[in-house]
């Protein structure tokens, strides 16, 4: 443990994946899905994790998770290099992050009983070898999450999305994981399920000292629930800092939105989603969308500002500011003065 | 009513074969939807939105039964067509955006394949016309680089970006009624938006009707004309939309429901734990002999505990209540 690091510092991640083709003979095309993307995650810290549909959030998580490895950067866990780590090393760091994932249903075994998909983990990392005592801890998981003891021999088709759902928020909190990355984890309930769900969430990070990666639409409850957000748009974080600032001043065109929930024009579909393909340009993703657009956003890339070492924004408007100013590169690579705010 | 009933639901009670004995998670619900209306069906997770919405389109889960009720659609009596007859009717007349697009599509077919077998097997259109059409489509979804999607494979996408696909695909053969199964749950509140707007030109340009299933009551609010409120397997309520949202729900369920959320972002986890519905939802083989909310109302009373309810009301304004709450709702509910 090093106590004196925030638990997860991820650095300059980079994820590109393969366009599908035209055709064989068709260049191939990439496309940068995450680009260039660090923040951190203190302990006993919420971060929430906004932006827009096809951003790359899930892409993010599964970074983080090591289920995906990153093109390029490095994640670094409780101080050790995730990205490095195979084999029985990275086994036995495993049962310390988990992962609520976006789709329950196809996150689920459909062949197995809730009782087994539950007590997996805890099989797996041999935490309650005693097979009835696990028994009562699943009983206990499920009904932390609403389900039943008597859920246990029921089969993941046999409940509705909500009900499967809480299977796999048992599933992923069963062994005490230090990080929890939730994605999307409440979209499937109803209100007051997914009050208690947040709920438990703040009761696993106030008072078992768990972390939260919350990956969510729900503007509402991420203001309700997280620390500090970080606000992704094609990949990028655009805007970052305590949820409370950047929520009731948002900074980046694009946070405003989001933050305002406005409607947009009832026409045409706004371009959206997708990460940008590495393009000559580099110029603001949102500018085509942007309404406050300077002269400058048509000429160099946005930079990266920093206020007070807390909040930051990729964008060109907070310039003429006197607080805001350029982030420095050079407080890259020296973690141990980062604290728990996004770095870069 | 008065305007033409498109669909009649009358009575409809499901039930299930389970471990625990048999079950019932549809239970006399009836309901009807107009030409170009759209409902909102809302309600406690497991109360049996889906298994009401699969219903009309004649689909089951195995070991399911129609232990009672008639759906009427367009003139015919859904629950005793002939099986060919129905795969007819879905997606060209009736058609699903599905609650999870991942189990829904097919893994190993790119989207374009996918949405492609939906018109050639319901139209004599051309390839070439089918091609601009599914492009169309996707783009009309809210998807910006359509070409790119349609030659991907769904592992390929986003959640959401999986969810615009669904949608394009329930809509592709523009079909008289569309059931939305929480349509909206991977997608950002602006792409959201655009969604709804397609949904409610759609219904002005074509007379469509919708069944609008979501979580997110906002939405519910933005799109529906009423609203019906499902606990336990029932339909509790069944307001017009206007009034459900403004004064609030008649039955304490609802009011506890709307309760459920943080208010207008002025709570953080650090100073107040969210309002969840206190205790749990009965289960589905050993519900009360009374009003299933009973154990979890305030405003039960020994009638509520004994006795089911009555229905309060008439179609389009009724409630399913002993003691239903009156006083309009206090502060006007969260506008997220
Ligand atoms: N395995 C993959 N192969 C190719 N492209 C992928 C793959 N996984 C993700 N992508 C692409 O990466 C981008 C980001 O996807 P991601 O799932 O991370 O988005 P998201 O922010 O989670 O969106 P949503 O809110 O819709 O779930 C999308 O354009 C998607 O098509
Ligand atoms: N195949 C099945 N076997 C046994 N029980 C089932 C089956 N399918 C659904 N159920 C049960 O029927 C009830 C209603 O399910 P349904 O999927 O309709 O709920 P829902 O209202 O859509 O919930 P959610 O909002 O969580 O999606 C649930 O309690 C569920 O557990
Ligand atoms: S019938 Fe009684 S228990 Fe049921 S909701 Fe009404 S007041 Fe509450
Ligand atoms: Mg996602
Ligand atoms: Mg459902």
């Amino acid at each position: 443990m090093r106590p004196d690091l925030p638990l997860l510092q991820a650095e300059s991640l980079s994820r590109e994946f393969d366009l599908p083709g035209g055709g064989i003979f068709a260049r191939k095309r990439r496309l940068e899905a995450v680009s260039e993307v660090s923040f951190s995650i203190g302990r006993q810290e919420v971060l929430g994790l906004v932006g827009e549909s096809g951003s790359g959030k899930t892409t993010i998580g599964r970074m983080v998770m090591r289920l995906l490895p990153p093109t390029r950067g490095r994640i670094l866990f409780d101080g050790v290099d995730l990205t490095a780590l195979s084999g029985r090393a990275l086994r036995a760091q495993r049962r310390r992050f988990q992962m609520v994932f976006q789709d329950p249903y196809a996150s689920l075994n459909p062949r197995m009983r809730v009782r087994e998909i539950v007590e997996e983990p805890l099989v797996v990392h041999g935490i309650e070898p005693d097979s009835s005592s696990r028994r009562d801890r699943v009983a206990r998981l499920l009904e932390r999450v609403g389900l039943s003891s008597r859920d246990m021999e029921r089969l993941p088709r046999e409940f509705s999305g909500g009900g499967r759902q809480r299977i796999g928020i048992a599933r992923a909190i069963a062994c005490g994981p230090e990080l929890l990355v939730a994605d999307e984890p409440i979209a499937s309930l109803d209100l007051s399920m997914g009050a208690q769900i947040i709920n438990l969430f703040s009761s696993l990070v106030d008072t078992d000292a768990m972390s939260l990666l919350f990956i969510s639409h729900d503007i509402p409850m991420v203001r309700y629930l997280s620390d500090r957000v970080a606000v992704l748009y094609r990949g990028r974080i655009v805007e970052s800092g305590p949820t409370r600032d950047v929520l009731d001043d948002p900074r980046h065109p694009y946070t405003r939105l989001l933050a305002e929930g406005t409607l947009p024009e009832a026409g045409e579909a706004a371009p959206s989603n997708a990460g940008s393909e590495p393009g000559p340009t580099g110029l603001c993703a949102f500018l085509p969308r942007c309404d406050r657009a300077l002269p400058e956003c048509r000429l160099a890339p946005p930079p990266r500002l920093s206020e007070g070492e807390v909040r930051e924004v990729l964008c060109h408007l907070p310039r003429g500011e006197s607080s805001w100013s350029p982030v420095t590169l050079l407080s890259q690579g020296s973690p141990s003065d980062v604290p728990a705010t996004p770095s870069r | 009513m008065g305007k033409e009933a498109l669909l009649r639901v009358e009575n409809l009670t499901l039930s299930l074969k389970t471990r625990e004995g048999e079950i019932v998670p549809v239970r006399e619900v009836s309901f009807s939807l107009s030409k170009g209306e759209a409902v909102g069906l809302v309600g406690e997770s497991g109360s049996g939105k889906t298994l009401t919405g699969l219903s009309l389109l004649g689909l089951f889960p195995p070991g399911s039964r129609i232990a009672g009720g008639s759906i009427f659609f367009d003139g015919e009596d859904l629950l005793a067509l002939p099986e060919g007859r129905l795969r007819t009717i879905r997606g060209q007349k009736v058609s699903m955006v599905f609650q999870e697009p991942q189990s829904a599509l097919n893994p190993v077919l790119t989207v374009e394949t996918q949405i492609r077998e939906i018109y050639q097997s319901h139209t004599p259109l051309s390839g070439e016309e089918i091609s601009r059409r599914i492009l169309e489509g996707l783009r009309a979804a809210g998807l910006p680089d359509p070409l790119t999607v349609s030659r991907s494979y769904p592992h390929q996408l986003s959640g959401g970006m999986r969810q615009r696909v669904m949608i394009a695909m329930a809509l592709a053969l523009d079909p008289l009624l569309v059931i939305a199964d929480e349509p909206t749950t991977a997608l950002d509140p602006t792409v959201a938006l655009q969604i709804l707007a397609l949904l409610a030109r759609i219904r002005q340009r074509s007379g469509q009707s919708l069944l609008f299933i979501s979580h997110d009551l906002s939405h519910v609010r933005r799109v529906s004309d009423r609203v019906l409120l499902m606990y336990a397997g029932r339909i509790v309520e069944e307001a017009p939309s206007a009034r459900f949202f403004s004064l609030g729900p008649r039955h304490p369920y609802g009011r506890a429901l709307l309760a459920s959320r943080p208010e207008g972002g002025i709570l953080t986890r650090k100073e107040a734990p969210l309002q969840a519905i206190g205790g749990q939802v009965p289960p589905l083989w050993d519900l009360p002999p009374g009003c299933s909310f009973a154990p979890r109302c305030s405003r039960a009373d020994a009638l509520c505990t004994s006795t089911l309810p009555p229905w309060n009301g008439g179609e389009g304004e009724r409630v399913f209540c002993h003691h239903p709450d009156e006083s309009p709702l206090g502060a006007p509910v969260h506008a997220a």
